[in-house]
């Protein structure tokens, strides 16, 4: 498992995969922060996270595109499937390289909780679920696409149908507002959005922690499953 | 040593194999032959543990894949159809994580991979990008990767085709020098290839094992073997050729009409002597046994691979 981290993460750092990320969400992160922080002269960081946390539906594709389904299209992956490792540890390290690239990410976004802090006032606490809240939603949108990877031959694919998924849950997080009451509460129930609302006001929501902890689990599983069904086939 | 019993394999509807069993002994270069879609491939991904058999059991050294497949996959390297490279690595960095996938302890992955580099014939190129190699020197980076970890059985893919004829001579080279010091398992339609590199032979057709011998044997056997179709009684005829001057074995076979008897006999041949046909001959007329048909089965390994492949109804 832990060969197959190191080679991924060698992989997002030796191809312009890890820059664009990093560069991309910096960059629009660093907007959110002009828009929201800094023309408001606001030190509301939470209502910065909820922005910030949009990113994670639009850019965790470009993490989790290439891990499992370029490994099938160019066949390395028979070289992964006869090796001594189980498709557990090859799944578990795979996730585990994106989750190292999208916290070395948040790692950097504490440069405006600092600017804040100086100029302004944060509030430890508050902050500390907010971020938790926004590292885990961030951490189930990558186990879901990385499943999404598993399902297709092509990381163009994976990609597109990956950012299609989390569009979808995007959607259904809007659709609580005008769907009828009990599929609102269905829709409110699953949604990773309407789950992460507690962090984000400050408060410590245990049932959020475990929802994304299932989230992740149960997509994790599901390409490891995905994986051994295709070769039982 | 990695055995095969009773194995089958269905995708979907189509049973790619058919309650196959085989075994690969220690030390022996086995080449499996088979026309495409004979169930090469599909062979070779069950005994490396990349597919599950839909029955039947894969052993490696006794173990059963299914059962324990870190201990079985730790003593096999694989060299799949279309080598499994990492474009973007350099052919180090790439040995360096095939290594240390299969377990090599850290301390002693650059000692390894610098001694496979060497085996391999790849110095030169070490610091280029796998995307950047030639296709000999791609194949031999798979036959390399396939060295990480010190398998004891190494199976190869179809290993020299499509390269020009000068990397096919190289790679024969450098798996004449494998065999030497592993297990060697490879698939192949070239009969002269199998011919030239193994010491067993398997061949394969419509996903059935259809003949499987030891070529160093038959190579080195000082012996000819006999269809002869003879008129006369079953007992008489076959007392007759037991006692046939050079006798090895008999196999009766069905009976072409009544009345005559057919065997398959097996002869020495001893230099300096009339040859065994001759000295057949002579017996059978000495014992009024008329001789129908006299003809020797063939024994090259296109001879053997023709007649399997047909009488299996085969379009070969």
């Amino acid at each position: 498992m832990t060969a197959i981290w190191r080679k991924e993460l060698q992989a997002y750092f030796f191809t312009p995969v890890a820059y664009v990320f990093m560069g991309v969400f910096l960059l629009l992160a660093s907007l959110f922060f002009y828009l929201l922080i800094l023309a408001q002269r606001s030190s509301d960081l939470l209502t910065f996270l909820r922005y910030m946390s949009y990113l994670w539906m639009l850019l965790s594709p470009v993490l989790t595109m290439r891990l499992m389904a370029e490994e099938r299209q160019k066949r390395t992956d028979q070289l992964l499937m006869t090796s001594p490792v189980s498709v557990t540890g090859i799944v578990l390290g795979k996730y585990l390289a994106a989750l190292t690239v999208l916290l070395a990410t948040v790692l950097l976004t504490l440069v405006y909780v600092a600017v804040v802090a100086r100029y302004g006032a944060a509030y430890p606490g508050e902050l500390l679920t907010g971020y938790l809240g926004f590292i885990l939603q961030g951490c189930a949108f990558v186990a879901i696409d990385l499943l999404v990877s598993a399902l297709v031959r092509s990381p163009i694919v994976a990609a597109t149908a990956a950012f299609g998924v989390n569009f979808a849950l995007w959607m259904m997080d809007l659709a609580t507002l005008f769907a009828p009451e009990w599929l609102s509460g269905i829709l409110r129930f699953v949604s990773l959005y309407s789950r992460n609302e507690p962090f984000l006001m400050g408060q410590l929501s245990w049932a959020g922690v475990f929802y994304d902890l299932s989230v992740i689990a149960a997509a994790l599983l599901t390409a490891v499953w995905a994986q051994d069904r295709r070769r039982r086939a | 040593m990695i055995e095969l019993r009773k194995v089958t394999k269905r995708y979907g509807r189509t049973e790619a194999l058919k309650g196959v069993s085989l075994t690969a002994p220690d030390g022996c270069v086995l080449g499996l032959l088979g026309v495409n879609g004979a169930g090469k491939t599909t062979m070779l991904n069950l005994m490396t543990g990349y597919l599950p058999p839909t029955a039947g059991q894969v052993l490696v050294d006794g173990t059963d894949m299914l059962a324990n497949p870190r201990f079985c996959k730790r003593r096999i390297g694989y060299l799949p159809e279309q080598p499994p490279l990492y474009d973007e690595m350099t052919v180090t960095a790439y040995l360096t994580f095939v290594s240390r996938l299969r377990e090599v302890k850290a301390a002693s992955i650059p000692g390894h991979v610098r001694d496979i580099l060497g085996l391999c014939g790849l110095e030169e190129v070490a610091d280029r990008p796998l995307g950047k190699l030639s296709k000999g020197y791609r194949q031999r980076a798979g036959i390399a990767q396939a060295l990480c970890g010190d398998p004891s059985t190494l199976i190869f893919d179809e290993p020299t085709v499509g390269l020009d004829p000068r990397q096919v001579v190289e790679i024969r080279r450098l798996i004449r020098t494998l065999g030497q010091t592993h297990t060697v398992i490879f698939s192949s339609h070239l009969l002269a290839e199998v011919s030239q590199l193994c010491t067993r032979a398997a061949i394969l057709h419509e996903g059935r094992l259809v003949w499987e011998d030891d070529l160093t044997a038959q190579r080195a056997d000082g012996h000819i073997d006999l269809r002869v179709v003879i008129a006369g009684r079953e007992s008489e005829v076959s007392r007759a050729l037991r006692d046939a001057p050079g006798f090895r074995s008999l196999k009766a076979l069905p009976a072409p009409a009544p009345g005559l008897a057919e065997y398959t006999l097996s002869l020495d041949e001893a230099p300096g002597e009339p040859l065994p046909q001759e000295r057949l001959f002579r017996l059978l007329a000495a014992r009024d046994l008329p001789l129908i048909r006299l003809e020797p089965e063939p024994t090259g390994l296109e001879d053997i691979f023709l007649r399997v492949t047909q009488r299996e109804g085969g379009n070969a």
